[in-house]
């Protein structure tokens, strides 16, 4: 255990953990550095790592004039209103997928998962003509819709997989009792699962959250997201990075707190559950 | 008939439920499918249109003339949607690989399972947890060529930057955006592999050492077969995400200098939401749906071909 290669081999581990999180997470904590250094040493040569910590940008994007303060709001409802939609249609079809024999499982199945890799943009041109037409235009609705394409297949096989792991003969012995199916789903199953929907309902979120295309194209002024906002301040010249780097961490933070909670279950929800993890 | 009609209510309900039971499953799928389906019919039907009328937003919200193929020959004609279409397979090609042959270093890395590593695989997935967007942010400003951090370490160990920028030179811009992505997804293979590969049997990885089988040889030979469903999967999605790849483009470089970074993704915004071509967009629209749908088809076949549902 401790012979001299045994010790080179751990301290090379340690070394390489080391190494791996200064590339991965430095830059993430420079990011944060942005955000409460003073502005005018935000590009300074050579970069200062040490400064006097102000929470100015903070205070300029949230209270004064604070306008990504609403931009906050206006992300929960609709990453929020994405994932509440995408249930009643997810739900259903996952029990579906998983509790019965039905032809074309495997088809359904990579339907789906073809449809969380459609290239989004594609759809976005028709989306704002019909939308402007419609006069739905810079509506959550029309956001939250929209990112149904994405949050329902999602949901559907990640649902899927937790409810696969509930053992069938619970099931049996209410069936046996006379119990009807609606029953036996909505008292046995979902109950039991209740877990995974919420699990479920976190990844389906931060997914909801992190996306930039819809509302890049389908939001207004007054229902603009966080991320859109972060592009505000790039559409205008000067010193704004501060501002940029405080709006960029606020949108860091929910889905970064989901991740480290869930900690258990993020691969299974990188992976639309079809790695356990 | 008339004998159904006069049948009375409390004869319906077995009827009924027998038709619900039978189709149970289809039922329950059915909102979903339906759902999806008007999503996403609407836009290609719209676009399928739209891709033979000269249109331009600017000029009118009606299509302008009927023009047939014009808009196909104009698109696969165009320089920059073949660049763009050239960028993308280099970005979807070189980002999978990268990334997929880095994170099994390092999920082979945390397998060692030494004390305190479990914080390093915790807290590795960060990145990938981000906004694309907002990682465009990050490495415009770590690319800064005054003040960026990235542009400061490569100095300071004597490498040559371009005065304009590592994403203002048509050499090392597409290699830039490259590595940005490289940094969001690498962890993301690290934790999944990382998580398969501890699902490998430890037995059969001790009768292969017993057979003095060297380390590479497990691995290539044993660990990888192991995880192969895994990995079929992992790379069929980042491949067709970083194919996808528009949000950190439109903040990292808006396609260039000139096309050198301009991904099918951006060239689709740029036609459709900047020049309002709507014509030529749902053309290129539709050569791109086509292409993903051979390439996930082409991928699902062969990867899923064997498996059972």
């Amino acid at each position: 255990m401790s012979s001299p290669k045994a010790r080179f081999l751990t301290a090379l581990t340690y070394a390489g953990g080391l190494l791996f999180l200064a590339v991965f997470i430095g830059p993430i904590l420079w990011f944060l550095a942005l955000a409460i250094r003073p502005a005018d040493t935000a590009f300074a040569m050579p970069p200062q790592f040490t400064f006097e910590p102000t929470l100015n940008a903070f205070r300029h994007i949230l209270v004064d004039p604070g306008v990504n303060g609403p931009q906050v709001v206006n992300s929960l409802i609709v990453a929020i209103g994405a994932v509440v939609l995408n249930l009643p249609f997810s739900v259903p079809a996952a029990y579906a997928l998983s509790r019965f024999k039905l032809r074309g499982k495997k088809h359904i199945m990579l339907w789906y998962l073809g449809l969380l890799m459609a290239p989004p943009i594609a759809f976005l041109i028709p989306y704002f003509i019909l939308i402007t037409r419609i006069g739905l235009q810079g509506s959550y609705f029309s956001m939250v819709l929209v990112l149904q394409t994405m949050t329902i297949p999602f949901s559907v096989w990640l649902m899927k997989s937790f409810i696969d792991e509930v053992p069938a003969e619970l099931e049996e012995a209410a069936r046996v009792d006379g119990a009807r199916w609606f029953t036996i789903m909505w008292r046995i199953t979902l109950p039991i699962v209740r877990p995974g929907i919420i699990v479920t309902s976190m990844f389906a979120f931060v997914f909801a959250w992190n996306n930039a295309a819809f509302p890049l194209v389908l939001s207004a002024r007054s229902t603009a997201t966080l991320p859109i906002g972060t592009l505000g301040y790039f559409a205008t010249s000067g010193v704004t990075w501060n501002f940029i780097a405080a709006a960029a961490v606020l949108a860091m933070i929910p889905p970064m707190i989901i991740f480290l909670v869930f900690d258990r279950y993020v691969v299974r929800g990188l992976t639309f559950g079809s790695v356990k993890g | 008939m008339s004998a159904t009609i006069a049948r009375s209510p409390q004869a319906l309900p077995p009827a009924r439920r027998s038709f619900v039971r039978r189709n149970l499953p289809y039922l329950l799928i059915a909102p979903s499918v339906i759902m999806l389906l008007a999503l996403i019919a609407y836009p290609l039907l719209f676009a399928l249109r739209s891709s033979f009328y000269f249109w331009n937003l600017q000029i009118g919200p009606e299509p302008q003339a009927f023009v047939g193929f014009d808009n196909y020959v104009q698109a696969f004609n165009a320089f920059d949607f073949q660049d763009a279409l050239v960028n993308t397979l280099i970005l979807s090609i070189a980002g999978t690989a990268i990334e997929f042959v880095l994170g099994l270093s390092i999920a082979l890395l945390l397998l060692r399972a030494l004390p305190g590593m479990n914080v390093v695989r915790a807290l590795l997935i960060l990145p990938t947890t981000i906004a694309p967007i907002v990682v465009g942010f990050l490495f415009r400003y770590l690319y800064d060529p005054g003040g960026g951090l990235i542009t400061w370490l490569l100095k300071s160990t004597g490498l040559p930057i371009p005065p304009e920028g590592l994403l203002g030179s048509p050499t090392t811009a597409l290699a830039a955006v490259l590595f940005a992505d490289v940094w969001q997804w690498t962890p993301f293979f690290a934790i999944v592999l990382y998580a398969s590969l501890l699902s490998v049997p430890d037995e059969i990885i001790e009768a292969a050492r017993l057979d003095r089988a060297s380390a590479w040889t497990i691995l290539m030979r044993i660990k990888l077969p192991l995880i192969r469903r895994t990995a079929v999967i992992i790379v069929m999605l980042r491949f067709m995400q970083l194919f996808n790849t528009f949000d950190t483009v439109l903040v990292l470089t808006r396609g260039g200098p000139g096309t050198s970074t301009r991904t099918l993704g951006y060239s689709l915004y740029e036609q459709g939401l900047i020049n309002f071509n709507i014509g030529l967009v749902s053309a290129m629209t539709w050569i791109t749906v086509l292409i993903v749908n051979v390439i996930v088809a082409l991928y699902v076949f062969f990867a899923f071909r064997n498996e059972e549902w």
